[in-house]
């Protein structure tokens, strides 16, 4: 291919010099790796949709779902799914937010995860209807009062803020990849909205992202808050307690970062990116991991504990329905994922490193899809009136589309990197070029002022 | 004048026959599940079902049922929760169902403490011939939507018709559900809790007189009578 | 495989597909307000605890709004913020 050097307009930082280039070549030099996942994802979610199409033949019959457990896998993913979506969005923002300049490598990846994710959750809902043709009810005879609308507001509007949040701070990127003639061109002019790098453009887009970073906030917070909602607002045992809001949100920014921390070290992994990721980046994220690992420990001994202790017959039903019962091995195996691996390894310095953060990590995202099943199917199978109990156990249809869902995520980051650069090259420019004095100025400025000059007013020490 | 219907069930009474179920499934045209959908995948699919109690302790177990339709609750939690308002309480506090509306999202069913409420897992099947013998006064439901006891609404509404064309006010006892006409014991009392004189309003005061799960603010309007002695 | 004149796609027609893009956007979110009013208006003529849609109205709206809002300031802000229009042409909080 060859490339034309643009004449580029000089303002500060329009095009990526020679030392980000290798952000771009993914998307200017795709190989044949790209083409080959293409395909078998591809073949994957069509099979699952394959599989699927039985459901809508032949109903929700084919199913594991039941009379008392009238809520299976498909819920417990959309629960799961949204929850991963916590990674990116928030943590970016709040990353952003904070300063902290080691974001700059992360921030893109995660805003990824969260637009794919949403997406992947958010259709979840529908695949559970039993009349998919009916969804455009909840449009025209919806009842705000259901927390199912509540879900329909607070994710599309979630979903909105974070793709706007993902978007608005590609733009120079984008701009990066039109003025570098990539293909196709129509796509990137399109998208890159005139960009030119002028201090006025910049000024304007650094305003938008510190707008929407904090918008962004409180709008993730309350889509996982509202999640638990839907469980809290019935009066079923183990669902109706108080502190599912921010339980949930804890669990959903648990396995966040958990997520976040496998993509990255696949993807750097898949697309060398070690240059740019770090050992101290995956050592600060693997912190904030064993933190929120605590923080869920925590939250998850209160409600138990609270349940327990009160010994209502029907809330003792549904806990021993985990603790000694049927659903023991996942109860104990979510404890272990959850909380005794992660804390075990990341907390010395020997284990946290790439290979003990990816076990972790791992680790934590198959822990916390467990901790859904724990919250969704016990209390259902376990009715305050004895109901003959089934069992639930998950069909072919339940896990193809779990597969598919997987498959969908994995599809929308090899899309994604085909397309667009993983890591935000603009942000890694300004990080060399501006936030070091930036910072070291910020530092200066938390310094205790110098003392006052004049002397002899105040005398000095005793 | 609105009514708020009601029943008692007299447990004194029931012998745990189950012909109040039978006459349920005829007279609502209730598809079957199949003993294999109902036994081993526990989709068993009644309006009114036959709930087992165990008590005391083996060898000396005593196992009695309760008829279970769906309570009507005054303030019914499913109603709550449905995102398209399926699922509704009328004005003389019958919780219905509009089966046209009906997402089948199922999370009334998840919402009602009781498991009151049954899903049309597959499409509703029927033995053959009793398709052209169903009870033409009550819709037959399609595949994917949440159904269930309506308290024989139908029954109501044309008693109410009969009475009007009559002239005169609908009488205690001239409305009854199938599951109360049908019982040979007759444990099962319904009619309108507000009318003051009405045998089920009479009953619901009984001391034997209790509810299910009462403490949850539910106010079910089908009432239990317990056993004497 | 190159066509170096042809690469460079139509102004006009990038052009006329961004505005409508934002207009899209806001599409959505009003249709999304218009959703939202019109579910507040059925609750309240079917009884059915208007209070609860109010509440969720006056957060979710604006909520839209700002979102459709934010991306049009950074449309906007772009195009006028490009070089050729001359850096600092408009009322300039600007650096």
């Amino acid at each position: 291919m060859n490339r034309r050097e643009v004449e580029q307009p000089d303002h500060v930082l329009p095009t990526a010099g020679r030392e980000d280039e290798e952000l771009l070549r993914a998307v200017e030099k795709p190989g044949g790796g790209f083409k080959v996942t293409f395909t078998l994802l591809a073949l994957v979610i069509l099979g699952a949709w394959v599989v699927f199409s039985r459901q809508i033949l032949f109903g929700l019959g084919v199913t594991g779902l039941n009379q008392p457990v009238a809520w299976g896998f498909y819920i417990v993913n959309f629960v799961f799914f949204i929850g991963i979506s916590h990674a990116g969005t928030l943590i970016s923002a709040i990353l952003r937010l904070s300063k902290a300049e080691w974001r700059r490598p992360i921030t893109r990846m995660a805003e990824i995860i969260t637009v794919v994710v949403l997406a992947i959750g958010g259709f979840h809902p529908v695949l559970d209807l039993g009349r998919p043709d009916r969804v455009l009810n909840i449009y025209t005879a919806g009842r705000l009062q259901s927390p199912l609308l509540w879900d329909v507001t607070s994710i599309s509007a979630y979903f909105m803020a974070s793709t706007v949040y993902l978007y608005v701070p590609m733009i120079p990127d984008i701009a990066i990849l039109r003025d570098r003639g990539a293909r196709p061109q129509w796509l990137y002019s399109f998208l890159a909205w005139g960009w030119e790098g002028t201090p006025r453009q910049q000024a304007v887009l650094e305003r938008a992202i510190s707008i929407l970073m904090v918008l962004v906030i409180p709008i993730a917070v309350s889509v996982h808050t509202v999640i638990s909602y839907i469980f809290a607002m019935t009066l079923q045992p183990g669902w109706h307690s108080t502190i599912f809001g921010p339980y949930f949100v804890v669990g959903a920014i648990f396995s966040g970062i958990a997520a976040l921390l496998v993509v990255m070290i696949t993807l750097r992994k898949i697309f060398h990116l070690e240059r740019y990721l770090k050992e101290v980046h995956f050592s600060h994220l693997a912190k904030l991991l064993l933190i929120m690992s605590l923080l869920w420990f925590y939250f998850t001994f209160s409600e138990y504990l609270t349940g327990y202790f009160g010994s209502e017959p029907t809330e003792m039903r549904v806990f021993f329905y985990k603790f000694s019962g049927p659903y023991a091995p996942y109860f104990w195996g979510m404890l272990m994922l959850n909380f005794m691996i992660p804390v075990l390894i990341l907390s010395f310095r020997r284990t946290r490193r790439i290979p003990g953060i990816l076990i972790a990590s791992i680790g934590v995202v198959i822990g916390m899809w467990l901790e859904r099943l724990n919250i969704v199917v016990p209390s259902l199978a376990n009715p305050r009136l004895p109901y003959p109990t089934g069992f639930y156990v998950p069909s072919l249809v339940e896990w193809a589309m779990f597969v598919g869902g997987i498959a969908t995520f994995v599809l929308g980051f090899a899309l994604f990197a085909r397309f667009f650069p993983l890591i935000s090259i603009w942000e890694i420019r300004e990080g060399r070029h501006l936030a070091v004095p930036e910072t070291v100025a910020r530092i200066e400025s938390y310094l205790p002022d110098a003392a006052p000059a004049r002397a002899g007013t105040e005398p000095e020490g005793g | 004048m609105m009514a708020r219907w009601g029943m008692v069930i007299d447990l004194d009474r029931c012998t745990g026959c189950g012909e109040c179920m039978a006459a349920c499934h005829q007279e609502n045209n209730l598809a079957t599940a199949g003993p294999e959908e109902t036994v081993q995948r526990s989709r068993a699919f009644h309006w009114l079902r036959l709930m087992p109690e165990f008590s005391g302790r083996y060898p000396e177990v005593k196992l009695r049922f309760l008829p279970q339709p769906c309570f009507h609750c005054d303030n019914p939690p499913c109603v709550r929760v449905c995102p398209v308002q399926a699922t509704y309480l009328s004005e003389e506090g019958i919780v219905g169902q509009i089966y046209a509306r009906c997402i089948g999202c199922r999370y009334c069913m998840a919402g009602c403490p009781y498991n009151a409420k049954v899903f049309n897992w597959y499409e509703p099947k029927r033995p053959r011939g009793v398709e052209r013998g169903a009870n033409p006064n009550v819709s037959l439901r399609p595949k994917g939507v949440v159904e269930k006891c309506t308290f024989c609404h139908h029954r109501i509404m044309r008693a109410r018709e009969e009475a009007r064309a009559a002239g005169r006010p609908l009488r205690d006892g001239e409305v009854s559900t199938a599951c109360a006409e049908s019982c040979p014991a007759q444990a099962i009392v319904f009619g309108d809790l507000d009318q003051p004189g009405s045998r089920v309003s009479q009953l619901a005061r009984s001391p034997r007189a209790f509810r299910l799960h009462e403490d949850l603010g539910t106010r079910p309007k089908v009432t239990y009578l317990a056993e004497k002695g | 495989m190159e066509r170096e004149a042809g690469k460079q796609p139509d102004h006009r027609v990038i052009m006329v597909l961004q505005v409508a893009s934002v207009a899209g956007i806001w599409a959505f979110v009003l249709s999304i307000a218009v959703w939202i009013l019109h579910l507040l208006h059925l609750s309240h003529r079917l009884h059915d605890v208007p209070s609860a849609s109010v509440a969720i109205s006056i957060v979710a709206i604006p909520v839209f709004l700002t979102g459709a809002a934010v991306l049009t300031y950074v449309f906007v802000g772009l195009r006028r913020g490009r070089s050729a229009a001359g850096p600092d042409r408009v009322e300039g909080k600007g650096r």
